[in-house]
């Protein structure tokens, strides 16, 4: 195959993915209720890509497309089946009779704290989030949840101060705010989780002497001299300490 | 519905065959590795299967500081096109929010420079962050592996500094990227301060992982959502400080002094309502990330939705001087298979962890940790050269990432503790990524280039500063693992601390024009450039094409 | 070691984290391996929400589900679940009564729980103390003797009441008094032993509580004890931490150590009281009471 060929046929293999298939194309279909207006979509793509088909263009409710970012919290039924269901329409396939609507945003207070200041006590949680001692232990944040992340579990370690478990069940946390939507006692999950995380990353470890000593000598000039010399080399040279260090990595490396 | 192939654990008939032979070869490759390759290898799969070395998929700009410098076509159509607004409907003369620090992004780079010129002495109300989307909506977020810091005693900055020069094919700037390893300890002391929560070891000591082109272990990550964690750190401080901030406004142009050409300030356009509003800032900071929206060359793309090159395009119009225009990063592992997630990242930390590529029939064919052009090229040239890669029910090509891999090696419950985020992506498609290997295609990842910045993230023009992705330089021609969310923190502090010190220094205000984008269409024409195109472009187009044909725009 | 589920409760975890420590090295040293749910929510108590019943219910199943659960992964000996604090006692025990018993409200907390796994209604709850109430005195080794301190048991109500939900006969209990021999000190109990404390109205009803506890007190320091044990960390808070507000409004009163039942037995099994608490009050000012030299090491 030649140079130019293989691009081609990347670009060729990728089209669909990118530009969309053509109608005449999709032997599978799949009919979707977007605002309870039906539309029939190919039944391969997630939400996202079935409402953007559909003639939808986003602005809100679509942020990294890629299960991190929250922005596309997405709440649906099934036809014949009770429960109400959330997803994130970026990672969430098209099923039929879906009834959906997108909730590009939900309303929350955060209480300002300011980290230096603020204790690292059981009741830190209860003097920022009183209304966290309103769970009723119903369980319906963790069954909003797009992450199945353990939800109710880190509002009850919460409320008895357990920074280190708040911080283990709710680290995939990607604040989508169906948790805070849902609860009864309209407590914000997330907020209450972000507030755990950053006090435990702050204070729930010994300061790390190796990186203090790093950046004391840095700003003391330890590594001016080497970064002078290095400045002058030329590329050869250059080249041959890089070929040096790559040369003796493993030593350093092994065990990664 | 139903189902065109049936489906076993996820994967088709002839894709589980595959998975068949790479269960049979696991327990040699265990024990074997293939060798890194020599430089010069490097440069023969570079020049065969790197979509850079191609050189039909660019041309030069016809236009512009940067005339004559090579560019993806792709950007080159957004550089060489008219403004998005109609500047005759706006009105310079009544000024809608009038601030000291203009900031043009909310990802790692635009929420560090707010956070630190209010460090450095600037007040609140003085600064303003705008967002095309959302504040944290950016490829920051999306970062998965890790951010280099050389931060323990066998690592050292100059060490770190020799490998990216190493990685970036010695093309990058010494002084910046003096910069960024500088400081990278600085950076890291600076997050776990305000409660980034990095990997620890029993002992309370970061975990350090090797990252490709990396000859010391290097890597702080956070499981498998290093930049979500540090940005949702990053901007809950930023909100505790209550930083103003703008959300879904756009910058659509800067504006610049008709007498002097700085940048003076910007208008910005409210998605939802189509308003404009006009800001005068004393300086601005570009933090707008890159391109990958743009599909450079067809490829899919791990970018968030607004990545689509808007920050290049509008301080170039201002006379602002690109670098390394012609260098783009794909990243080796961008999900192959299913359809549904193509292009999305798997992390190069499962290769640092154990992971290896693998062809259809089993073999180990390239070192798992070569620099990312490199690794990429070898997965292009397995599939499209050696014909030894897996073909997908959508025609597609990829090789196989065995993950497995991970857990036989790091021990039982490795893969899900470290990447939560991965095997709950493809659990939801129905593949278990600790039983079965995943498929990976090269996907366009990263901007190299861009803007150029001086260690300060000054630009040639005053009033302008970069941050980020969107500035060019401190990689040169490739970036390495890891030294992308470093880079974003690193210099949007530095930027935030240059803004700063500017707006003490500097007290007067310049006039707001559009005299820029005179000459700029001057230069159009005289290049004899005719074109409809408008730019920046804002966000992608996907909606289907049946829809497309037959919209009415009457309301 | 026997492994058995155990269920610290809310106010374990904070306030009373000395009633924790003691108990689970009491525990240890008398052989069992107590083995927390990794994951648990509040035993039902507290419920500000909760105007109908069954919500009341839900979050205690779902711990004696997480019981089941464990013990269905083999991390438990049997099904069963301790827990020290007597609210949490009394809530989880009710609770299961409850769901035993009644086919319709087994049915509407399932429907609730939904997609939660079901309770199969057989786990057993037990207080702390009926883990050793066949342990006869004397076959317990001590490290120290307690002859000669006269200790007041107080059981308060959560323990015994309701009947059904009691660990020991409700109207002539002697499971304190029995656990206080087993490790050398002396019981005294009188009807007050048994008189609530006032519980959760202390927050709203103080002057209530302070007469409750003056009686209680009173009777005890005329029974001649030398201190007082609970085994309630509410209870606790009545007895002791409010003592300044009793001699205020009691001139008479004089004051009496309060303890939980658990720092008598660590202390007897050898447990250095600075590892419990900073300042051992109750041990410090027993020990003066009873006069150091009847206490030997």
């Amino acid at each position: 195959m030649s140079k130019k060929d293989i691009m081609g046929e990347i670009a060729k293999a990728n089209s669909s993915v990118i530009k969309g298939v053509d109608k005449s194309e999709i032997k599978h279909w799949a009919n979707i209720y977007i605002m309870g207006q039906r539309y029939e979509v190919p039944a391969d793509l997630t939400i996202m890509q079935a409402m953007e088909y559909a003639g939808f263009r986003f602005i809100h409710s679509c942020g990294c497309r890629a299960g991190f970012c929250g922005a596309c919290s997405t709440i649906y039924r099934l036809k014949g089946d009770y429960r109400l269901k959330t997803a994130m329409a970026c990672q969430t396939r098209v099923e039929e009779g879906m009834f959906l609507v997108q909730l590009p945003f939900s309303p929350a207070v955060k209480p300002r704290w300011n980290i230096e200041k603020t204790g690292y006590e059981d009741g830190a949680f209860l003097a920022y989030f009183p209304e966290i001692a309103r769970c009723v232990s119903c369980n319906t944040c963790t069954k909003a949840c797009p992450q199945d992340l353990q939800v109710m579990d880190y509002i009850q370690a919460a409320l008895r101060g357990d920074f280190k478990k708040v911080s283990e069940l709710s680290f995939d946390c990607i604040q989508c705010g169906m948790c805070a939507v849902r609860c009864p006692a309209e407590i914000v999950h997330y907020h209450v989780a972000q507030f755990g995380r950053e006090m435990y990353g702050r204070y729930g470890y010994p300061r790390n002497a190796v990186l203090d000593k790093r950046v004391s000598d840095i700003k003391k000039g330890v590594y001016d001299k080497e970064f002078k010399d290095l400045v002058k080399k030329n590329k050869d040279e250059l080249v041959k300490i890089y070929k040096d260090q790559l040369a003796n990595k493993d030593k350093f490396i092994k065990g990664g | 519905m139903g189902e065109e192939y049936k489906l076993i654990g996820g994967y088709p008939k002839s894709m589980r065959e595959s998975i068949k032979k790479v269960e049979a070869t696991r327990s040699k490759r265990l024990k074997t590795s293939v060798p890194a390759m020599s430089l010069a290898a490097r440069d023969d799969v570079l020049n065969l299967c790197h979509p850079d070395y191609h050189k039909e998929g660019k041309r030069a700009l016809k236009i512009g500081v940067n005339k004559g410098d090579l560019a993806p076509s792709e950007v080159a159509d957004l550089i060489e096109a008219h403004p998005l607004i109609d500047t005759r409907s706006v009105d310079l003369k009544k000024i809608d929010i009038d601030t000291d620090i203009l900031i043009i992004g909310g990802g790692l780079a635009g929420t560090s420079a707010a956070l630190l010129a209010n460090d450095n002495g600037i007040p609140v109300e003085r600064i303003l962050l705008v967002n095309k989307l959302r504040h944290g909506d950016s490829n920051s977020i999306m970062a998965q592996g890790g951010t280099q810091v050389a931060d323990s005693k066998e690592d050292s900055p100059p060490i770190h500094f020799i490998d990216a020069l190493g990685g970036g094919h010695f093309t990058n700037k010494p002084d910046v990227l003096k910069a960024l390893v500088s400081e990278a300890p600085v950076a890291l002391q600076w997050m776990t301060g305000l409660g980034v929560l990095f990997d620890r070891m029993e002992d309370g000591d970061f975990v350090r992982l090797p990252g490709g082109g990396t000859s010391r272990k290097r890597m702080h990550a956070c499981k498998d959502y290093t930049g979500m964690e540090e940005l949702r750190v990053l901007r809950d401080e930023f909100r505790n400080r209550k930083i103003p901030c703008l959300e879904f406004n756009p910058v659509v142009e800067l504006l610049t002094d008709p007498g002097t050409g700085k940048v003076t300030g910007a208008v910005l356009w409210e998605m939802e309502t189509g308003e404009y509003k006009i800001v005068r800032s004393r300086i601005t900071i570009l933090a707008t990330g890159g391109f990958g929206r743009l599909h450079i060359r067809g490829f899919p793309t791990t970018n968030h939705y607004g990545a689509t090159n808007d920050g290049v395009v509008l301080a170039y119009r201002t006379g602002a001087k690109l670098r390394d225009t012609d260098t783009v990063q794909y990243h080796p592992t961008g999900a192959a298979y299913p359809q549904q997630i193509v292009g999305l990242l798997l992390t190069e930390k499962l290769r640092s962890m154990g992971g290896q590529p693998v062809n259809v029939n089993g073999d180990a064919f390239v070192y798992p940790l070569e620099p990312r052009d490199v690794e990429a090229s070898a997965f292009i040239k397995e599939c499209y050269v050696n014909g030894l890669g897996v073909d997908t029910p959508t025609g597609m090509k990829g090789v196989w990432l065995d993950t497995p891999l991970i857990d036989l090696i790091k021990g039982k419950g490795a893969i899900e503790n470290s990447f939560p985020g991965m095997v709950r992506m493809f659990k939801r498609f129905g593949i278990d990524m600790i039983k079965d290997p995943v498929l990976v295609f090269p996907t366009l990842h990263y901007q190299n280039g861009g803007v150029e910045t001086d260690p300060e993230g000054r630009t040639n023009i005053e009033g302008l500063l970069v941050a980020g992705e969107v500035s060019g330089g401190v990689h040169g021609k490739n970036r390495l693992m890891g030294n992308s969310t470093l880079d974003c923190i690193v210099f949007g502090r530095i930027s935030g601390a240059t803004a700063a010190e500017y707006i003490k220094k500097h007290k007067e205000n310049g006039d707001l024009s559009f005299k820029h984008l005179e000459r700029y269409g001057k230069e159009l024409k005289e290049a004899g450039i005719k074109t409809e195109r408008r730019a920046p472009i804002l966000l992608p187009e996907y909606r289907g094409k049946a829809v497309l044909q037959r919209i009415l725009d009457i309301f | 070691m026997k492994k058995i589920g155990y269920y610290p409760g809310c106010t374990l975890k904070t306030k009373a984290k000395i009633f924790e420590k003691t108990a689970l090295y009491t525990a240890e040293k008398l052989g069992y391996e107590f083995i927390e749910l990794p994951n648990w929510n509040c035993c039902g108590a507290v419920f500000s929400l909760s105007s109908d019943d069954l919500i009341h219910h839900l979050a205690p199943i779902r711990n004696l589900v997480r019981v089941q659960d464990m013990k269905e992964g083999a991390f438990l000996s049997e099904e069963t679940l301790v827990t020290l604090c007597s609210m949490c006692f009394n809530t989880l025990k009710r609770a299961n009564i409850r769901y035993k018993n009644s086919a319709e409200d087994r049915s509407k907390i399932k429907n609730i729980m939904d997609t939660e796994s079901a309770y199969q209604g057989n786990v057993s709850v037990l207080h702390f103390l009926e883990l050793f109430k066949s342990i006869e005195p004397g076959s317990v080794k001590l490290k120290r003797k307690l002859k000669g301190l006269k200790v007041f048991v107080y059981y308060g109500c959560t323990l015994l009441r309701p009947k059904e939900a009691s660990l020991d006969d409700a109207e002539a209990p002697v499971i304190l008094e029995r656990y206080v021999e087993t490790f050398g000190a002396e019981a005294l109990s009188t009807p007050f032993s048994r008189l609530c404390c006032g519980s959760y109205q202390t927050v709203n009803a103080r002057e209530k509580v302070v007469e409750l506890a003056y009686k209680i007190l009173t009777s005890a320091i005329e029974s001649g004890a030398d201190a007082v044990i609970t085994a309630c960390p509410l209870c606790f808070f009545n007895l002791k931490d409010i003592q300044n507000e009793i001699c205020a409004a009691y001139p008479d009163f004089k004051g009496i150590p309060v303890a939980y039942f658990t720092e008598l037995s660590a202390y007897a099994l050898g447990m250095d009281p600075g590892e419990w608490d900073e300042e051992p009050g109750f041990i410090k000012t027993a020990l003066a009471q009873t006069g150091e030299k009847k206490i030997k090491r």
